[in-house]
């Protein structure tokens, strides 16, 4: 089932008198319980295409569905139900403990208390970092701060996580533990749609794609399950 | 020595000292469809060829008993010879991309060809790096010398296939300003 799709999408931005295209008739599709991976080199736009595709920002041409609705008319609320934009980035100075943010962010969404905390030590143990409950942004490594923001992410049970250059700047023995955490959300139906700038961050994705100048290149949708003809009833045609 | 299969099989008898047809049989397990061998007898001629050229020799004693099974382990100068062998090999894959780069130059009035060349080599790229396989856990460095291989072979494979694809975006760039001097001079 297509999950999200892109159909030609454009963005400019403001660039001294003039202006400067990001993404040229850029089209996608993502199936439910996928894992997708977009590289692109430095200024490449795939940071916007992320924001686009999660519902952050509008693009300037084009449409953008998750689950067919037009993120145009509902854009704030199918990010706060289906689409889990990985935020690596925590307001820092809060203090707030690990599982201290992830229980906010629940309790903000009208959950009980004890309902949350449950469910927040449950995305911890999920993305393998119990361990770091009781610890503030500050005292995470880097692989476990990346871990840290998927388990915010996935504590809201999203369909879809977008998740933006998820092994940047993690140390290389950690780098595939997180490409292995995003691939077992793949096989638990939970789509992915991750960006790189480093080939290595391609591996276990079910497609990667190429941005550059704009423009998406690659298989930009999904394998369809192969169509099997159906055997011929004896004495007639097979239904249908 | 010319035959790649022959220094394919030093390699094996360097990694672990065996007899033929074990040879044979390391041989399909590690090489799979990359390097074929014409029969296990391909083995017994190979050997031949390295025993003669002093690169491995027969492991003392283990020609005894009723069923022999003579192992074979490499000598000094066929570890060194295929050391050699073996540096010569990253030229050689050097020599083979330049050649791709020197046969896609042509294209230059052509630069629609080059660009639909271009879209397979990234397409090729992108593929690669999909199927390398998420490395395991970390190992306590006892491996064995086939779980090496898949490890040394899926991190270069990564690794690799990045500057590919950059240096893929940069030719892009190149061909696609000769397309659009082309459609100006129209």
């Amino acid at each position: 089932m297509i999950l999200l799709s892109l159909e030609r999408v454009g963005k400019r931005y403001p660039r001294g008198m003039g202006e400067r295209t990001t993404l040229r008739e850029v089209s996608l599709e993502v199936d439910s319980g996928e894992y997708v991976v977009v590289w692109g080199l430095r200024g490449s736009g795939r940071s916007t295409l992320l924001r686009i595709a999660a519902g952050i920002e509008t693009p300037d041409e084009g449409v953008v569905r998750f689950a067919g609705r037009d993120l145009a008319d509902h854009g704030i609320e199918i990010l706060g139900e289906g689409i889990g934009y990985c935020q690596q980035t925590h307001p820092p100075g809060q203090g707030l403990r690990v599982v201290e943010q992830l229980t906010v962010t629940l309790l903000a969404r009208g959950i009980a208390p004890a309902r949350a905390r449950t469910r927040a030590h449950a995305a911890l143990e999920r993305t393998e970092i119990a361990h770091c409950a009781t610890l503030t942004t500050e005292e995470l490594d880097s692989g476990d701060a990346v871990r840290v923001a998927l388990a915010r992410t996935l504590v809201a049970e999203p369909q879809l996580v977008v998740v933006d250059e998820p092994t940047s700047g993690v140390e290389l023995a950690d780098r595939d533990g997180i490409l292995r955490l995003l691939r077992s959300l793949a096989d638990e139906g939970i789509a992915v749609l991750a960006s790189t700038g480093e080939a290595t961050g391609l591996s276990g994705a079910d497609r990667t794609l190429v941005l550059g100048d704009g423009q998406l290149r690659g298989s930009l949708v999904p394998k369809l399950a192969p169509v099997v003809a159906l055997r011929e009833a004896a004495g007639g045609r097979a239904g249908g | 020595m010319r035959s790649i299969v022959n220094w394919a099989l030093l390699g094996l008898v360097i990694d672990r000292s065996s007899y033929a047809y074990e040879l044979a049989q390391r041989f399909e397990r590690t090489y799979g469809d990359a390097l074929a061998l014409s029969s296990v007898s391909h083995v017994y001629t190979a050997i031949g060829t390295l025993r003669d050229r002093g690169l491995i020799e027969e492991l003392p004693g283990t020609r005894e008993g009723r069923q022999p099974k003579p192992h074979y382990r490499a000598t000094e100068s066929g570890v060194a010879e295929y050391r050699e062998w073996l540096g010569g090999q990253i030229c050689e894959d050097r020599q083979r991309q330049r050649l791709f780069i020197q046969q896609l130059a042509a294209l230059s009035r052509h630069p629609e060809a080059a660009l639909e060349i271009l879209d397979r080599y990234e397409q090729a790229c992108l593929e690669e790096a999909c199927l390398t396989p998420i490395a395991a856990a970390g190992k306590d460095g006892r491996e064995r010398a086939g779980e090496l291989v898949d490890r040394l072979m899926g991190e270069e494979g990564r690794l690799a296939v990045g500057p590919k694809l950059e240096w893929a975006q940069y030719a892009r760039q190149q061909f696609q300003a000769l397309a659009d001097a082309q459609q100006r001079g129209r």
